[in-house]
């Protein structure tokens, strides 16, 4: 059992280094002014990114105009990425962290004021009614509930603190390790830790006093 | 919570495993430490209940299905502004002649002068000036160097009969005139008083009293100091004269 778990984590650990030296040369060809392997990066990374970006605004229409401010600002600046320091991958998530802090800021008086809007507003990333109609998997009440569930809980990620949700967001939804995190976020690894448990506790709360109300 | 000791962890160490421990990477001897923990301490069970419950809502959540055009919306911003780029230069490149040369060396001085806002200026300027020649009644021919000289003094003349014919600049100037005279009088007056200072040493050194012509001096004003200087001069050569003579005498 233990040496299947090895095995298993090892072929994890191995197809992550053969991803990343796929992206490291592709990262490399980009540079030197390569189109398609800058449209082969902008395949690899648009969905996670966007979806960093979706946690933070809470609005598709402001996810897509952060997603191609991040895009931009990569392709100006991929001259000067050093594979040394850090993995692709660190980077462009440092990059987005970046830009999503200066949006924040940004739109901090903004956002009291959008804040019914926001609740009141079409679910912009749902499907259509073509979509809708043409599914036959998930029951329609199925499909509500989930998107209700997820809404909320984005509803409560954006009410707890920055520095918590965008620990939360790098770990339970994106996937990375807490040294790529600690990179981003530039703060030690323990005291990443202990962001992304109070991050979980404050979420379970805010949660569970809203599904008191609903009942 | 800090500070409790119990089953030999303690809680802030809990607190440090809680991520490791949710992910399963704690060793056996740990993870039994923790759980022995977790099952003593009321508040950290408490906080481990609710760490498990935030990240079930989390995993819940699937990923955001980006929009379609997406792609191609960021390729467009990047590559896309990259490829105008290129192809304007290549364009620049390909049909440059002496001419292109010439524009982009004097575009580089010019630069700052040819925007829009200052050709707006110049065209306003233009304007106003053509409405201000039409209504001065001025025609372009006018403006010939030969026509602008010839312009230019027969309204000099004019201006000048113009203000000389003026009263006030004819009282101004009759009393110009008089300041003159008059200063040109006082400074005679000066010069006589000096040819008589030096007149009185001459005679003092010649020891000649000629009080009477000091008075002719002072009545003669009219004379000029040219004729003065001139007597003053062959009174010194007569005084010497007598002196010379004085001396032969006491010789001989």
């Amino acid at each position: 059992m233990l040496t299947l778990f090895t095995a298993a984590t090892g072929r994890q650990v191995e197809a992550r280094v053969d991803e990343a030296q796929a992206v490291a040369q592709l990262v490399c060809r980009c540079a030197c002014g390569d189109a398609a392997a800058w449209e082969e990066i902008v395949q690899r990374f648009h969905r996670r990114v966007y979806n960093i970006c979706y946690r933070f605004a809470g609005s598709a229409d402001d996810a897509q105009d952060l997603t191609q401010e991040v895009f931009i600002k990569v392709y100006r600046t991929i001259g000067s990425f050093d594979g040394e320091k850090a993995s692709f991958n660190t980077w462009v998530t440092t990059v987005t962290r970046n830009l999503l802090v200066d949006h924040f800021r940004k739109t901090r008086n903004d956002r009291a004021t959008d804040s019914i809007e926001a609740a009141q507003g079409a679910d912009d990333d749902g499907p259509t009614l073509a979509d809708r109609l043409a599914s036959t998997t998930p029951s329609p009440l199925a499909h509500v509930e989930s998107r209700e569930r997820r809404e909320m809980v984005h509803r409560a990620l954006r009410q707890i603190s920055t520095d918590l949700r965008e620990a939360v967001i790098l770990r339970d939804l994106q996937d990375m390790d807490y040294r790529e995190i600690a990179e981003v976020l530039k703060v030690p690894e323990g005291t990443v830790k202990s962001r992304i448990n109070r991050g979980r506790a404050e979420l379970a709360r805010l949660m569970q006093r809203t599904y008191k109300q609903v009942l | 919570m800090l500070g409790e000791t119990n089953s030999g962890m303690q809680c802030a160490e809990f607190d440090a495993l809680l991520a490791e421990a949710i992910d399963g990477s704690l060793t056996r001897q740990t993870r039994e430490d923790f759980e022995r923990h977790k099952a003593g301490c009321a508040a950290c069970g408490k906080l481990f209940a609710e760490v498990t419950s935030g990240l079930a809502w989390i995993e819940q959540v699937e990923d955001i299905e980006p929009p379609r055009n997406l792609v191609h919306n960021i390729l467009a911003a990047t590559t896309g502004a990259a490829q105008q780029d290129a192809q304007r230069t290549v364009r620049v490149e390909v049909r440059a002649s002496a001419w292109e040369r010439l524009r982009r060396q004097l575009g580089t001085v010019f630069e700052p002068v040819l925007t829009p806002r200052f050709a707006m200026s110049m065209g306003m300027a233009l304007f106003s000036l053509t409405l201000v020649l039409n209504m001065a009644q001025i025609r372009i021919m006018d403006l010939t160097p030969h026509n602008l000289s010839h312009t230019f003094y027969s309204n000099e003349n004019k201006l000048v009969k113009h203000y000389e014919n003026m009263r006030v600049v004819y009282e101004i100037e009759s009393r110009v005139r008089d300041l003159r005279n008059s200063s040109r009088e006082s400074e005679r007056e000066q010069r006589d008083r000096l040819l008589e200072k030096n007149n009185n040493q001459t005679q003092n050194q010649n020891q000649v009293n000629e009080p009477d012509a000091r008075r002719q001096r002072e009545f003669s004003r009219g004379e000029s100091p040219q004729l003065l200087a001139s007597l003053n001069g062959s009174e010194q050569c007569f005084g010497t004269y007598r002196g010379n003579l004085a001396k032969l005498r006491r010789e001989i």
